[in-house]
């Protein structure tokens, strides 16, 4: 199994949530209302005056041949609104309970 | 979730919500009434007084100053003016508007009851009148024939005046000017005399033998029968055979010592419409009706009313009021369209995209017609205020809604979901919103508070305005949002603007960008230029505050024109009758743009206290003349007004007139205003001699028309002077002598001849011939108790003298008003060059001169305005700080405050307009609008910096890319108020200065605030940042030493 953390501004929600069920991933934690910012030259998503847009987070929990599929799908939003912000990082993960 | 979330969430309950706001607002619309002012209550009230025989003098002493120190303890009172007269004592008060009147008349009730026991016994109750609005009378018809006009009264009454008495909402109708039939009894006093008979004796005997007497009942058989004795005349006819008495055995009739007449009354108003005699008809209406309603109801059952009169009589409508509301009305519903079109291509232009400007758009429908649902629950009508208050707003309720779609394209364009964005966009510049909807409510909410004459006409502009703006942001922040969502179209990479004209228009768009950018960067290269640049602006615009004039109300042309002619006191209705027919003809060839004039001269018959309250006299001729629609004449009333007192000047037999534009249509802004200086002193003879001077001083002052005293001039009378022990000696009593001399002139009313339901008056009085000379007075023969017969001349003389003029009080002092009206030249000139020649005048002691009259309004009305201005500037100023959390950002926004009111200046210098009231609340409405602009740019380089962009990229950046909405925003207001400005159709002249000021301030002010306000903003923070680093400096050093 595989972990996929997903964060990305807010604005791409329900882009997100259509790509995961695309990919019939079903287990996933999301966290709304998170803050942060690129490690190169991603804008700071900190809900302020001078930052208004905010990110969300999303762990999704899937077989591995599932995870190629989606990252295609995250690749192709990343693409179409590269400015938005969308970053994704991939753990293994052992089910214990 | 936040109210933007739940609407982009649910939007058929948003779309719901809203149409169903639209319905009721439609629904509060249809059940509107048009009405031209929201309603006033007149803020004055009069005592009169009645002490028979008492002069004007004695009732000044006895009645008049003993009422007025205790009027002058009823609360709000603002002015008590008083005129005393031969018999009569007339008290009037004036009030601060907004007072309610009803408590205020009982507290006059209270003064007079107590004072009741202080009047001299003589004297009659004092009588309260409430003046009120629901007096005009709201038509004037005229009926005109070419028949006898023996029975116009008859058939007037009852086939006009009573089928429109029955019409809803009419409060009574008065015929005026049309012969009422009248018996006459002419004796002739020589037969009279021979047979010992007095015309009082004629007049009991009539009265006796005119009547019908019910003698009881009788029991005859089975039935029961009443008696009566008939003795009633059938027609006045048999009056001639009716015995008087018996001489030498023989009787004496009637027809023997008098001639009788059956005829027409004697002293009446003659009204002539056209050239041609015809009897006018008043129409009032009931209080709390509308206007355009009563009339529109009349109007539509004239044709039934025109087709029951005989074919001679033809009947025309002289006056209705309805019309110019109707007419204002509706330029003005003409006006807002406009300025909603204008609104829409601003939006299509800018945005260059149909969907996104329909979603614009249609915020303006549903954020106006919010305010027809708050008129409906208030009980106010559509009026001039009302509507252009939505002329006001319809530029700023695009604003809010437009700064919301912008940020939502902008997120669109970055590639969000239309869904997504919408909730966003919104959350990110809701707070900006909000504030700059607080800085207009800030700026109109204090317009309800005003007081005076102003608060009654901005109290329904402040309501309004911010309900419709508080709509508007609801607007922006729910269907914005929402429509947003579901409208705009996600855009692929590339592909922008296909179309050739928007592709145009932005190419255009993005070099004016460019263009202020560069701009802006070379203000802030040269700060100290710019702002000395500016400073000197500014201080020039101030020189023009020297030359722009100034004026309390705006002229208002509703095609109607007052003018009284006064011949000289004791004029006979003859000579007035052809000096008027004289001015007809004149004046019906000069100028075509008139169509009816109508004249009444003539002593009043009226019995309303409309028609009683004017003067009337053999003397007096005054026309009310309506002209056709200004829109369709060249010239205006106050030219065609003023053209009329050149006319009646060249008329030698003239006493005195008064021209009045507009009519005296009470104020508020209708036609012209007056000027009036006010004489103030005890002694009548120094106080005759300044008002004489200061008479000379407004004649010679250039556009002061028809200037003229209101003490009237010494009127010429027959005083009786009756020798007391004469009268005693003969057995006479004064009262007694005194009646009859009244009842040989003026006649005594024996009683009334009943014909058809109709009662007549049978009048014994002297025949005409011999009521011709001061001998004819001292001929009339006195009768005693015991019969025996007295000439005049023998118990008392008749003196010729003038008598007194009327005593007319200011705030308890004696005045004497010198009055003229205003013709083509600004109130504030006139009042500064009057002054200095007043200076010059070497006035009496114990006499004051002071201005009045319009004057007198406008500086209160401007102070109360500046007050406004400065609790208005304060409330902006505290909801910026709020906003921005900084008491020097929103200091900094207030520096354009400046540059609008010099566009103020230019505007109207430019357009040759005064600063009036309106222009003035033009200004104020400026500081909202125009800090907005601040607001924006500001806020947005605020942002800049917290990214940490150094301080000059972040003014260049913040500038260049707010450029867009604050010219669109400003775009829209401006043009808003372009078809106010021009002032297209009746009655738009009054709220032509606001336009006007508006749209100058704010063009000037946006020009200059989006270079000034940078660079100001600039030079703050470089002192700031250069602060920050002396500290760091500083600390270095103190770091280096330890």
């Amino acid at each position: 199994m595989k972990a996929l953390m997903i964060v990305y501004n807010q604005a791409h929600n329900l882009l997100i949530m259509e790509a995961l069920d695309k990919c019939n991933v079903r287990g996933f934690t999301k966290w709304e209302d998170v803050q942060g910012r690129g490690t190169f030259k991603g804008e700071p998503h900190y809900g302020t005056h001078a930052w208004p847009s905010k990110n969300m987070a999303t762990l999704a929990i899937m077989e591995e041949e599932k995870l190629q599929l989606l990252l295609k799908e995250l690749q192709k939003i990343n693409d179409e609104a590269e400015k938005q912000g969308l970053r994704a990082f991939v753990w293994d993960s052992q089910p214990v309970i | 979730m936040k109210i933007y979330e739940i609407a982009v969430k649910k939007p058929v309950t948003t779309a719901l919500i809203f149409i169903g706001i639209i319905i009721f607002g439609l629904f509060s619309f249809s059940r509107l009434s048009v009405d031209l002012y929201p309603d006033i209550e007149l803020n004055m009230a009069s005592v009169m007084t009645t002490y028979p025989g008492a002069s004007a003098a004695d009732i000044e002493l006895n009645i008049t100053k003993n009422l007025e120190t205790s009027l002058s303890t009823v609360t709000d009172l603002k002015e008590i003016t008083s005129t005393s007269k031969d018999n009569v004592s007339l008290i009037t008060l004036e009030f601060e508007y907004g007072t309610n009147m009803d408590e205020v008349v009982n507290d006059i009730r209270s003064v007079l009851d107590m004072q009741r026991n202080n009047l001299p016994e003589g004297a009659e109750s004092p009588v309260v009148f409430k003046f009120s609005t629901e007096m005009m009378p709201v038509l004037f018809l005229s009926a005109r024939t070419s028949g006898s006009p023996q029975n116009l009264y008859k058939i007037l009454e009852e086939k006009v005046a009573n089928p429109i008495n029955r019409i809803k909402g009419v409060a009574a109708s008065n015929i005026g000017g049309a012969p009422e039939r009248e018996i006459q009894i002419l004796t002739d006093p020589r037969k009279t005399d021979a047979y010992k008979i007095t015309d009082e004796q004629i007049a009991a005997l009539i009265g006796m033998d005119n009547r019908n007497i019910p003698a009881g009942s009788m029991d005859i058989g089975t039935e029961t029968y009443s008696v009566r004795v008939e003795g009633e005349l059938e027609e006045s006819s048999q009056l001639e055979s009716m015995v008087i008495g018996s001489y030498m055995g023989r009787n004496v009739l009637l027809g023997d010592v008098a001639t009788i007449k059956d005829t027409l009354k004697e002293r009446v108003t003659e009204v002539k419409t056209n050239g041609l005699r015809s009897a006018s008809l008043v129409i009032q209406k009931q209080s709390g009706a509308n206007v355009v309603d009563v009339v529109n109801r009349i109007n539509k059952a004239m044709p039934e009313i025109k087709a029951s009169l005989p074919p001679d009589i033809q009947i025309e409508t002289v006056l209705d009021t309805s019309e110019f509301v109707k007419d204002s009305i509706g330029s003005l519903t003409e006006t807002v369209l406009l300025a909603g079109l204008f609104v829409m291509l601003v939006v299509l232009f800018f945005l260059g995209r149909w969907r996104a400007s329909l979603i614009i758009i249609l915020s303006i429908p549903v954020s106006l017609v919010a305010a027809f649902i708050y008129l409906m629950i208030t009980g106010n009508s559509l009026n001039i205020i009302s509507l252009s208050s939505l002329s006001i707003a319809i530029g700023m309720v695009v604003d809010d809604a437009i700064v919301v779609l912008e940020n939502i394209t902008t997120h669109i364009e970055r590639g969000s979901k239309p869904r997504d964005a919408a909730i966003y966009a919104t959350n990110e510049v809701a707070v900006a919103v909000m504030a700059s909807t607080l800085t207009i409510i800030a700026v109109f909410f204090p317009l309800t508070m005003v007081s005076g004459l102003a608060g009654i006409m901005f109290k329904q502009l402040g309501w309004i305005v911010t309900i419709i703006i508080s709509v508007s942001l609801l607007v922006a922040l729910t269907l914005t949002p929402m429509l947003s969502a579901r409208m705009l179209k996600q855009q692929k990479k590339g592909e922008k603007r296909t179309n050739k004209i928007t592709a145009a228009i932005e190419k255009i768009l993005d070099a004016i960008d460019v263009f202020y950018a560069k701009m802006l960067e070379r203000a802030l290269r040269h700060r100290t230029r710019v702002l000395t640049g500016a400073i000197l602006i500014f201080a020039a615009s101030l020189l023009l505050l020297g030359i722009v004039k100034t004026d309390f109300f705006p002229e208002s042309d509703n095609g109607t024109i007052n003018v009284s002619v006064e011949l000289p006191v004791g004029t006979r209705m003859e000579q007035t009758r052809k000096l008027n027919d004289l001015i007809y003809k004149d004046w019906s060839v000069k100028y075509p743009e008139v169509t009816t004039i109508q004249s009444s001269m003539g002593p009043s018959d009226g019995s309303n206290i409309f028609m009683a309250m004017s003067a009337s006299g053999t003397h007096l001729i005054s026309y009310t003349i309506k002209l056709t629609k200004s829109s369709e004449r060249d010239r205006s009333i106050f030219e065609i007004g003023d053209l009329m007192r050149k006319d009646l000047e060249a008329i030698p037999e003239i006493y005195r007139f008064n021209v009045i534009p507009g009519g005296s249509g009470m104020g508020m802004g209708m036609g012209g205003s007056t000027f009036q200086v006010n004489v103030v002193g005890y002694d009548m003879q120094d106080a005759e001699m300044t008002a004489g001077m200061v008479r000379d001083i407004l004649k010679n002052t250039k556009g002061i028309r028809d200037v003229a005293l209101s003490r009237e001039d010494y009127s010429p009378q027959l005083q009786v002077v009756f020798n007391r022990e004469k009268l005693a000696m003969n057995g006479l009593t004064l009262a007694g002598a005194a009646t009859v001399v009244r009842n040989r002139i003026n006649g005594v009313t024996a009683s009334l001849l009943r014909e058809e339901g109709e009662e007549y008056d049978i009048v014994v009085r002297s025949d005409g011939k011999y009521r011709t000379e001061i001998e004819d007075v001292k001929n009339i023969m006195l009768y005693n108790s015991q019969g025996k017969g007295v000439r005049l001349s023998e118990v008392g003389n008749v003196v010729e003298s003038f008598s007194p003029p009327a005593i007319e009080h200011i705030d308890r002092e004696r005045v004497i008003k010198v009055t003229g009206n205003i013709y083509k030249r600004a109130l504030g000139d006139i009042t500064e060059e009057v002054n200095k020649e007043l200076k010059k005048l070497d006035i009496p002691p114990q006499i004051n001169v002071q201005v009045s009259g319009s004057v007198e309004d406008q500086k209160e009305s401007f102070a109360d305005m500046f007050t406004l201005l400065l609790l208005v500037v304060m409330l902006t100023y505290i909801v910026m700080a709020a906003q921005f959390e900084s008491l020097r950002d929103p200091f900094i926004i207030m520096f354009s405050l400046p540059f609008a009111f010099t566009g103020v200046f230019i505007a109207l210098w430019i357009t040759g307009t005064s600063l009036s009231l309106i222009a003035l609340i033009g200004a104020i409405m400026l500081v909202g609008i125009v800090v907005k602009n601040g607001i924006v740019l500001i806020d947005y380089i605020n942002l800049n910096i917290e990214r940490g962009i150094s301080i000059k990229r972040a003014v260049v950046l913040g500038g260049k890319s707010r450029l867009r909405p604050v010219l669109m925003t400003t775009l829209t207001t401006i043009l808003g108020m372009v078809p106010m400005a021009m002032g297209i159709g009746e009655g738009s002249e009054i709220w032509q200065p606001m336009g006007i000021s508006i749209i100058g301030g704010l063009t000037v002010s946006t020009i200059l605030t989006l270079i000034v306000i940078p660079t100001i903003y600039a030079s703050f923070h470089a002192r700031n940042i250069r602060k920050i680093r002396k500290k760091g400096r500083r600390r270095d050093i103190i770091i280096n030493k330890a």
